[in-house]
């Protein structure tokens, strides 16, 4: 039976997917972080619709962050930032069709074909869902979040430290002096 | 079974397509970034709709979500460190100029 929620998530699926093909197909760079950002947010919509109201926000909130920052680096970081010259920037376009056709093909097959077992047709309120994550986090889970958090200390003293251009030897300076 | 798993799990299905074409396709950094980005969000939206509609009751699922948004997050910082770092040294993040890493 479809319900107002199966047409929602199928709207919001089919909004995700289309501007991430939007993503490929347009030659302007800001376009493409533009058009990632609104994949992502129509895929945190997705989660608001299937009731995981805490993960949709976090989805669209942390989403609409990165993207701007990519869209910064786009910018700074492409020869042709606005697409103007069309410039051709893909290759082997054959193999990665046919692959990105054959995951899309195998993973759908997987999701009809297999039998899912019993579904869920309640689920718990928003603040019951939010106190139950809070507690598997910082309970049955703590380890996991814990490593997680100093992974991303990690790396970002790692990316800082990959930025940072290099220092010149005291030996070089000193020649370039005299 | 239900349609809005299906379609979830399809919707899913057809973003990890288009996240393997885009890395695999593009010659730029930062847009493989993007495709890499695509696939995970894939893996996203089939952990949110396991746990809404297969196990909603267990916490750990959402868990799974907050780890995969994590790896997001990592795979930019340390993108962009490379790129930065790239780009420095040789004024481009195609990677097609960039053969001799190999080496």
């Amino acid at each position: 039976m479809i319900t107002a929620q199966a047409i929602f998530i199928g709207f919001f699926g089919v909004a995700a997917v289309w501007f991430g093909v939007v993503v490929f197909r347009t030659f302007s760079m800001v376009r493409s972080a533009i058009a990632l950002l609104f994949s992502q947010t129509a895929l945190g919509a997705m989660f608001l619709t299937m009731q995981a109201e805490f993960l949709g926000v976090l989805q669209i909130m942390m989403m609409a962050t990165e993207m701007s920052i990519m869209a910064f680096f786009m910018v700074m970081f492409m020869m042709d930032p606005g697409g103007m010259g069309k410039m051709e920037m893909t290759h082997q376009k054959r193999l990665s069709w046919i692959v990105g056709l054959a995951s899309f093909v195998g993973a759908v097959a997987i999701a009809v074909f297999i039998d899912w077992g019993p579904v869920a047709t309640t689920v718990a309120e928003t603040a019951e869902q939010t106190e139950a994550l809070g507690l598997e986090l910082l309970g049955r889970s703590m380890l996991i979040f814990e490593m997680a958090g100093v992974t991303i200390l990690t790396a970002m003293i790692a990316a800082t430290s990959v930025a940072i251009p290099p220092m010149p030897s005291p030996e070089k300076t000193h020649k370039d002096k005299v | 079974m239900s349609v809005e798993l299906i379609w979830a799990l399809i919707t899913g299905a057809a973003l990890f397509g288009v996240g393997i074409y885009g890395a695999l396709s593009q010659t730029n950094l930062v847009m493989i970034m993007m495709g890499v980005e695509l696939i995970l969000a894939g893996a996203l939206i089939n952990l949110v709709a396991f746990w809404r509609y297969l196990h909603p009751d267990v916490a750990a699922g959402q868990m799974f979500v907050l780890i995969v948004m994590t790896v997001m997050a990592l795979e930019m910082a340390v993108g962009f460190g490379v790129a930065i770092a790239r780009f420095r040294s040789k004024g481009s993040v195609e990677m097609e100029e960039a053969a001799e890493l190999r080496e």
